[in-house]
Protein backbone atom coordinates (compact mmCIF):
# COMPACT_ATOMS: atom_id res chain seq x y z
CA UNK A 1 0.00 0.00 0.00
CA UNK A 2 1.49 3.80 -0.63
CA UNK A 3 2.20 5.15 2.68
CA UNK A 4 3.54 8.09 4.21
CA UNK A 5 6.80 7.22 6.58
CA UNK A 6 9.01 8.77 8.80
CA UNK A 7 12.44 8.22 9.53
CA UNK A 8 13.76 8.96 13.04
CA UNK A 9 17.91 9.46 13.30
CA UNK A 10 17.72 9.22 17.01
CA UNK A 11 16.49 5.45 16.69
CA UNK A 12 17.15 4.84 13.56
CA UNK A 13 13.45 3.37 13.27
CA UNK A 14 11.02 4.46 10.46
CA UNK A 15 7.47 5.44 12.09
CA UNK A 16 4.46 5.44 9.92
CA UNK A 17 0.96 6.72 11.27
CA UNK A 18 -2.21 4.46 10.20
CA UNK A 19 -5.92 5.85 10.90
CA UNK A 20 -8.26 3.32 12.11
CA UNK A 21 -10.43 3.53 8.76
CA UNK A 22 -7.01 2.32 6.97
CA UNK A 23 -6.07 -0.22 9.83
CA UNK A 24 -5.76 -3.63 8.17
CA UNK A 25 -2.16 -2.83 7.90
CA UNK A 26 -1.68 -2.74 11.36
CA UNK A 27 -4.43 -5.64 11.60
CA UNK A 28 -1.57 -7.85 9.73
CA UNK A 29 1.33 -6.27 11.63
CA UNK A 30 -0.61 -7.80 14.87
CA UNK A 31 -0.75 -10.86 13.19
CA UNK A 32 2.99 -10.89 11.44
CA UNK A 33 5.22 -8.36 12.25
CA UNK A 34 7.60 -8.81 9.57
CA UNK A 35 7.49 -5.66 7.08
CA UNK A 36 9.09 -4.02 4.07
CA UNK A 37 9.24 -0.59 3.17
CA UNK A 38 10.03 -0.12 -0.55
CA UNK A 39 11.63 3.59 -1.69
CA UNK A 40 11.25 3.30 -5.58
CA UNK A 41 9.22 6.54 -6.77
CA UNK A 42 11.52 9.50 -6.97
CA UNK A 43 8.01 11.44 -6.34
CA UNK A 44 7.26 10.48 -3.07
CA UNK A 45 11.09 8.97 -2.07
CA UNK A 46 13.28 11.61 -2.92
CA UNK A 47 15.79 9.33 -3.49
CA UNK A 48 16.62 9.67 -7.17
CA UNK A 49 16.45 6.83 -9.30
CA UNK A 50 18.14 4.45 -6.63
CA UNK A 51 15.62 2.27 -5.22
CA UNK A 52 15.36 1.06 -1.86
CA UNK A 53 13.71 -1.95 0.18
CA UNK A 54 13.83 -1.55 4.00
CA UNK A 55 12.73 -5.37 5.87
CA UNK A 56 11.90 -4.95 9.52
CA UNK A 57 10.05 -5.92 12.38
CA UNK A 58 7.14 -3.62 13.48
CA UNK A 59 4.82 -2.87 16.18
CA UNK A 60 1.51 -1.61 16.05
CA UNK A 61 0.64 0.72 19.11
CA UNK A 62 -2.46 1.75 19.35
CA UNK A 63 -2.71 2.80 23.51
CA UNK A 64 -3.35 6.84 22.39
CA UNK A 65 -5.11 6.66 19.12
CA UNK A 66 -6.18 10.26 19.91
CA UNK A 67 -2.71 11.99 20.70
CA UNK A 68 0.17 9.01 20.45
CA UNK A 69 0.53 10.16 16.91
CA UNK A 70 0.81 13.62 17.34
CA UNK A 71 4.54 13.90 18.17
CA UNK A 72 5.54 13.10 14.90
CA UNK A 73 3.29 15.95 13.21
CA UNK A 74 6.46 17.77 12.63
CA UNK A 75 8.04 15.15 10.49
CA UNK A 76 4.52 14.68 8.86
CA UNK A 77 4.06 18.34 8.17
CA UNK A 78 7.05 18.47 6.70
CA UNK A 79 5.90 16.05 3.94
CA UNK A 80 2.75 17.34 3.40
CA UNK A 81 2.19 20.82 4.09
CA UNK A 82 -1.72 21.00 3.51
CA UNK A 83 -2.32 18.50 6.72
CA UNK A 84 -3.24 21.97 8.85
CA UNK A 85 -5.85 22.42 7.01
CA UNK A 86 -7.52 18.91 7.86
CA UNK A 87 -6.47 18.98 11.34
CA UNK A 88 -8.27 22.53 11.90
CA UNK A 89 -11.35 20.20 10.29
CA UNK A 90 -10.44 17.21 13.07
CA UNK A 91 -14.03 17.10 14.10
CA UNK A 92 -15.31 16.65 10.70
CA UNK A 93 -12.52 13.94 10.28
CA UNK A 94 -13.06 12.58 13.77
CA UNK A 95 -11.81 8.54 12.78
CA UNK A 96 -9.09 9.68 10.59
CA UNK A 97 -7.28 11.33 13.38
CA UNK A 98 -7.70 7.92 15.40
CA UNK A 99 -4.83 7.10 14.28
CA UNK A 100 -2.36 3.94 15.06
CA UNK A 101 1.59 4.31 15.51
CA UNK A 102 3.71 1.65 13.78
CA UNK A 103 7.51 1.68 14.11
CA UNK A 104 9.34 -0.43 11.93
CA UNK A 105 12.87 -1.55 12.82
CA UNK A 106 14.99 -2.38 9.85
CA UNK A 107 17.06 -5.60 9.97
CA UNK A 108 17.81 -5.89 6.18
CA UNK A 109 18.17 -2.97 3.31
CA UNK A 110 17.79 -3.50 -0.01
CA UNK A 111 19.32 -1.38 -2.75
CA UNK A 112 18.62 -1.02 -6.54
CA UNK A 113 21.39 1.40 -8.06
CA UNK A 114 19.62 3.60 -10.36
CA UNK A 115 16.22 1.18 -9.96
CA UNK A 116 17.35 -1.09 -12.11
CA UNK A 117 16.10 -4.27 -10.53
CA UNK A 118 17.22 -6.50 -13.62
CA UNK A 119 20.58 -6.45 -12.01
CA UNK A 120 21.51 -7.84 -8.70
CA UNK A 121 20.58 -5.43 -5.84
CA UNK A 122 23.28 -4.66 -2.65
CA UNK A 123 22.11 -5.98 0.26
CA UNK A 124 23.26 -4.45 3.68
CA UNK A 125 22.55 -5.95 7.31
CA UNK A 126 21.34 -9.18 8.18
CA UNK B 1 -13.05 -10.22 -8.54
CA UNK B 2 -14.16 -6.62 -8.31
CA UNK B 3 -13.39 -5.18 -12.00
CA UNK B 4 -10.37 -4.83 -13.16
CA UNK B 5 -10.77 -1.15 -15.55
CA UNK B 6 -7.47 -1.73 -17.74
CA UNK B 7 -8.15 1.61 -19.43
CA UNK B 8 -7.29 2.59 -16.05
CA UNK B 9 -5.08 0.43 -15.16
CA UNK B 10 -2.63 1.22 -18.49
CA UNK B 11 -2.05 5.26 -17.10
CA UNK B 12 0.26 3.83 -14.46
CA UNK B 13 4.30 3.79 -15.37
CA UNK B 14 4.91 0.79 -13.00
CA UNK B 15 4.31 -1.43 -11.01
CA UNK B 16 5.51 -3.18 -7.33
CA UNK B 17 5.35 -6.61 -7.06
CA UNK B 18 5.03 -7.79 -3.44
CA UNK B 19 5.51 -11.56 -2.91
CA UNK B 20 6.88 -13.13 0.41
CA UNK B 21 10.13 -14.58 0.81
CA UNK B 22 11.88 -17.60 1.88
CA UNK B 23 13.02 -15.68 4.74
CA UNK B 24 8.71 -14.83 5.82
CA UNK B 25 9.51 -10.81 5.06
CA UNK B 26 7.79 -9.38 2.04
CA UNK B 27 9.89 -8.42 -0.45
CA UNK B 28 8.90 -5.98 -3.10
CA UNK B 29 10.87 -4.49 -6.25
CA UNK B 30 9.45 -2.25 -9.14
CA UNK B 31 9.24 -2.95 -12.57
CA UNK B 32 7.68 -1.62 -15.68
CA UNK B 33 4.86 -3.25 -17.11
CA UNK B 34 2.64 -3.50 -20.64
CA UNK B 35 -0.57 -4.64 -21.40
CA UNK B 36 -1.28 -6.40 -24.50
CA UNK B 37 -4.47 -6.11 -27.16
CA UNK B 38 -6.43 -9.36 -25.15
CA UNK B 39 -6.13 -7.60 -21.55
CA UNK B 40 -2.71 -9.93 -20.80
CA UNK B 41 -0.67 -8.34 -18.07
CA UNK B 42 2.88 -8.55 -18.66
CA UNK B 43 5.75 -7.72 -16.32
CA UNK B 44 9.24 -7.23 -17.06
CA UNK B 45 11.13 -9.70 -14.82
CA UNK B 46 13.00 -8.22 -12.25
CA UNK B 47 16.06 -10.26 -10.47
CA UNK B 48 14.46 -11.84 -7.28
CA UNK B 49 15.83 -14.21 -5.02
CA UNK B 50 12.82 -16.83 -5.36
CA UNK B 51 10.92 -17.88 -8.85
CA UNK B 52 7.53 -16.55 -9.45
CA UNK B 53 6.20 -18.94 -11.54
CA UNK B 54 2.98 -20.30 -10.39
CA UNK B 55 3.67 -17.50 -7.36
CA UNK B 56 0.87 -15.69 -5.44
CA UNK B 57 1.88 -12.23 -5.77
CA UNK B 58 0.46 -8.70 -5.14
CA UNK B 59 0.96 -6.19 -7.64
CA UNK B 60 1.19 -2.43 -6.75
CA UNK B 61 0.14 0.19 -9.40
CA UNK B 62 0.56 3.57 -7.70
CA UNK B 63 0.94 7.48 -8.67
CA UNK B 64 1.18 10.49 -7.13
CA UNK B 65 1.96 13.99 -8.65
CA UNK B 66 4.49 15.98 -5.94
CA UNK B 67 3.01 19.77 -5.55
CA UNK B 68 4.84 22.85 -5.80
CA UNK B 69 4.81 23.57 -2.28
CA UNK B 70 4.95 20.39 -0.97
CA UNK B 71 2.51 17.27 -0.75
CA UNK B 72 1.24 15.17 -3.55
CA UNK B 73 -1.58 15.22 -5.97
CA UNK B 74 -3.65 12.84 -8.41
CA UNK B 75 -3.28 10.48 -5.60
CA UNK B 76 -4.45 6.76 -7.07
CA UNK B 77 -3.30 3.41 -7.09
CA UNK B 78 -4.27 0.09 -8.37
CA UNK B 79 -3.49 -3.09 -5.51
CA UNK B 80 -4.12 -6.02 -7.04
CA UNK B 81 -3.93 -10.00 -5.93
CA UNK B 82 -3.20 -12.65 -8.38
CA UNK B 83 -0.64 -15.09 -9.96
CA UNK B 84 2.21 -14.62 -11.45
CA UNK B 85 3.46 -16.77 -14.65
CA UNK B 86 7.16 -17.08 -16.28
CA UNK B 87 6.72 -17.31 -19.96
CA UNK B 88 9.08 -16.16 -22.25
CA UNK B 89 11.68 -14.32 -19.85
CA UNK B 90 8.94 -12.11 -18.84
CA UNK B 91 6.23 -12.30 -15.97
CA UNK B 92 2.46 -12.94 -17.48
CA UNK B 93 -0.01 -11.97 -14.30
CA UNK B 94 -3.32 -13.41 -13.79
CA UNK B 95 -5.09 -11.11 -11.53
CA UNK B 96 -7.72 -12.40 -8.68
CA UNK B 97 -8.44 -9.71 -6.22
CA UNK B 98 -8.67 -5.97 -6.63
CA UNK B 99 -8.74 -3.31 -3.79
CA UNK B 100 -7.88 0.82 -5.20
CA UNK B 101 -8.55 4.33 -4.51
CA UNK B 102 -8.53 7.36 -7.34
CA UNK B 103 -9.02 10.45 -5.69
CA UNK B 104 -10.85 11.82 -9.02
CA UNK B 105 -13.22 9.24 -8.59
CA UNK B 106 -13.68 9.15 -5.12
CA UNK B 107 -12.73 12.14 -2.58
CA UNK B 108 -10.79 11.59 -0.06
CA UNK B 109 -13.36 12.71 2.72
CA UNK B 110 -15.59 10.35 0.72
CA UNK B 111 -12.96 7.94 0.78
CA UNK B 112 -13.25 8.11 4.73
CA UNK B 113 -16.67 7.59 4.99
CA UNK B 114 -16.93 4.89 2.66
CA UNK B 115 -13.63 2.99 4.99
CA UNK B 116 -15.82 3.42 7.98
CA UNK B 117 -16.45 0.32 8.53
CA UNK B 118 -12.98 -1.05 8.96
CA UNK B 119 -12.68 1.65 11.43
CA UNK B 120 -15.64 0.52 13.54
CA UNK B 121 -14.28 -2.72 13.27
CA UNK B 122 -10.70 -1.89 14.48
CA UNK B 123 -12.56 -0.26 17.53
CA UNK B 124 -14.33 -3.08 17.85
CA UNK B 125 -11.29 -5.28 18.54
CA UNK B 126 -9.94 -3.11 20.96
CA UNK B 127 -13.07 -2.87 22.55
CA UNK B 128 -13.10 -7.01 23.06
CA UNK B 129 -9.26 -6.80 23.97
CA UNK B 130 -10.28 -4.55 26.70
CA UNK B 131 -12.94 -6.46 28.40
CA UNK B 132 -11.14 -9.45 28.00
Amino acid sequence: MPLLPFYLPDSGKFVVTSSILFSKKAENVKKNPKVSLLFSNPEGSHAGKHAVLVQGIAHADDTDLDHGWEKYLSFWRKKEPYIDAYLAEREKFGWFWKRIVLHVEPKKIIAWKNGDTSRTPEEFGA
Amino acid sequence: MTSLDYQRLGNFTYAVITLVGDDGFPFSVSTDFKILPDKKIVLQKPVLPTKLDGKRVNVLFNHITGLPGGGYGERRYMLVWGTTHEEHGTLRFEPKSLSEWDEKILPFDQYCAKSAPQGAKYLGTLQASVEA
